[in-house]
């Protein structure tokens, strides 16, 4: 690894843990505050590492140059800003500032500070897209470009939606804490409902590119595992459903995609390629989310994610029990998503015909006319009833809700290879 | 949990009787003895002050400067805790390295609560 890589990788794995023990330092207001002196920290790092080569420890260096401008900054001007926090007034005085520091920047505090920042990030009073944004930007160290790509948004868009986010924290005042009490379960949901979005960002095919959507995988792992890790926490039953979905499902990532940004279906990937360590340690987290008895929708994909993964080969996967388990999603989420993965597996248990009856049913189709797998899937059922008309017509139709030309040709030659067969 | 005020009195700069050495070894323990306190939470704020100052006597609008004598006993800094009982603050003070290395003293002091506005 060069020395350039090796300083992004440093600054990526920094970057968060910096940022969140400078917005407790700073206060939740002045998250800002916080990112510019880890940037102007990171920029003294890497242009003393490019003249003289990496320090012998360059987190500790990093971690000294950040101490240093936390305390100037607080120094310099405390008269101008009100910092909200007990730790700016101790990195005031000289007989508390040295031990206040090393206190802050211990490992146990560090960890707690980025739970912290998860539920400062992912307050109710921050919107949904704002809240992942943010996440992105703060917690790991995603540039305005990556977070851009990830999103298939403009920068300019990005950078609105992170200074709507800082507002919103500032205008509501909202505290660097972990919520106590009852109020902890709901703000919990809602983290991890950020985190489950993150991650299928990216998970879910045409968004950005397969680099970036991966590592946005992986950074939603991350995170669901410094939950889990926390102790302040006590109910983690979600948390590791979660993890367990997130997990089973990332073993497969890589064996899923296909040329030009295509997903590779279940039937067809490579076993072989399946990540077995990572399937192991979904089956552990999927054991520690079901000892408190409790059922989300996270416990039940979890489940199904499961039975795919250990099902020796594509024959063996028991279709009815992964049936049942869709039908009592249903009754927790009945979603139109959920109702089209349901019926792709009613085809498996029933046929065909039983699964477009199904697909007819969705009441509110309104959220399925923009998703591409809705009509994909329509036109492979009528593949398999030998109604080629029909699925040509579906997959028309599907070409105009893309714009994106390789999805284009796909499905062109799907169309050419029904037409063929008619 | 109640709040104490620890004024901490040398007899002149309670640092000028230590070698360099000596004072870079003190300044290390109470390093760490102020890093125990706020690790435990309870220590809302400690600061040194400077050595010289004013002080001043009044009486119904007269006033009388000094005298101000920095080689007399003067408090050199202030502890603001946070503990149980006086006792538990006492506790702390005693703990407080300057007296492994100095002559000093200390004065221990709740801190009055309000209890509604007459």
């Amino acid at each position: 690894m060069n020395i350039k890589e090796e300083i992004n990788r440093l600054f990526k794995e920094e970057y968060g843990k910096l940022i969140s023990v400078l917005t407790k330092t700073f206060g939740a207001s002045n998250i800002e505050l916080a990112e510019d002196v880890v940037q102007e920290a990171m920029l003294e790092a890497l242009k003393q590492w490019e003249e003289k080569g990496l320090p012998d420890n360059p987190v500790g260096w990093i971690y000294k140059v950040a101490k240093n401008k936390a305390l100037n900054v607080v120094n310099r001007e405390k008269h101008k800003r009100n910092y909200q926090s007990e730790i700016a007034n101790h990195l005031q005085s000289q007989w508390t500032a040295a031990p206040m520091l090393d206190h802050i920047f211990s490992d146990k505090e560090i960890a707690d500070d980025q739970l912290r920042m998860m539920f400062t990030c992912c307050h109710p009073k921050v919107s949904l897209d704002s809240q992942v944004a943010l996440t992105l930007k703060t917690l790991c160290g995603f540039s305005i470009p990556e977070i851009s790509k990830a999103f298939l948004t403009t920068e300019e868009n990005i950078r609105k939606r992170l200074i709507r986010a800082r507002k919103n924290i500032r205008d509501a005042e909202i505290p660097f804490e972990v919520p106590q009490g009852k109020a902890l379960d709901k703000r919990l949901t809602a983290v991890l409902e950020s985190l489950y979005l993150l991650f299928n960002e990216g998970y879910y095919p045409s968004k950005g590119n397969d680099i970036i959507r991966y590592e946005l995988c992986e950074e939603s792992i991350r995170l669901a595992e410094i939950i889990a890790a926390s102790e302040v926490i006590t109910k983690k039953s979600n948390v590791y459903a979660l993890l367990a979905l997130m997990v089973l499902n990332v073993s497969r990532f890589k064996s899923r995609l296909g040329p030009h940004d295509t997903i590779i279906d279940l039937e067809n990937q490579a076993r072989a390629n399946w990540d077995q360590k990572l399937i192991q340690k979904g089956i552990v987290y999927l054991e520690l989310a079901t000892e408190q008895g409790e059922v989300s929708i996270y416990h039940i994909l979890a489940t199904i994610s499961a039975h795919y993964c250990t099902a020796p080969d594509f024959d063996s996967i028991q279709w009815l029990d992964i049936l049942n388990l869709y039908n009592h999603l249903m009754e927790i989420d009945n979603s139109p998503i959920i109702q089209l993965n349901r019926a792709i597996i009613l085809a498996k248990v029933e046929d065909a015909t039983f699964a477009l009856q199904a697909l007819d049913q969705i009441e509110d189709k309104s959220q399925l006319q923009s998703y591409l797998p809705y009509f994909t899937t329509r036109a492979e059922l009528h593949f398999q009833n030998n109604e080629l008309e029909l699925a040509i017509n579906v997959l028309k139709e599907a070409l105009k809700i893309t714009k994106r030309e390789n999805i284009k040709h796909l499905i062109n030659s799907k169309i050419d290879l029904y037409s063929e067969n008619n | 949990m109640q709040e104490f005020m620890l004024f901490i009195k040398t007899k002149g700069d309670h640092l000028e009787s230590l070698s360099p050495e000596q004072q870079q070894a003190h300044i290390q323990k109470v390093g760490v003895y102020i890093g125990g306190l706020i690790q435990a939470g309870k220590l809302k704020g400690a600061q040194p002050l400077e050595m010289e100052g004013a002080v001043l006597h009044g009486n119904k609008g007269v006033f009388k400067d000094g005298p101000f004598n920095e080689s007399k006993e003067v408090i050199v800094g202030y502890f603001h805790l946070v503990a149980d009982s006086l006792e538990e603050a006492v506790e702390i003070a005693k703990a407080n390295p300057i007296f492994e290395d100095m002559d000093a003293s200390m004065e221990i002091r709740p801190i009055k609560q309000v209890e509604g506005i007459n």
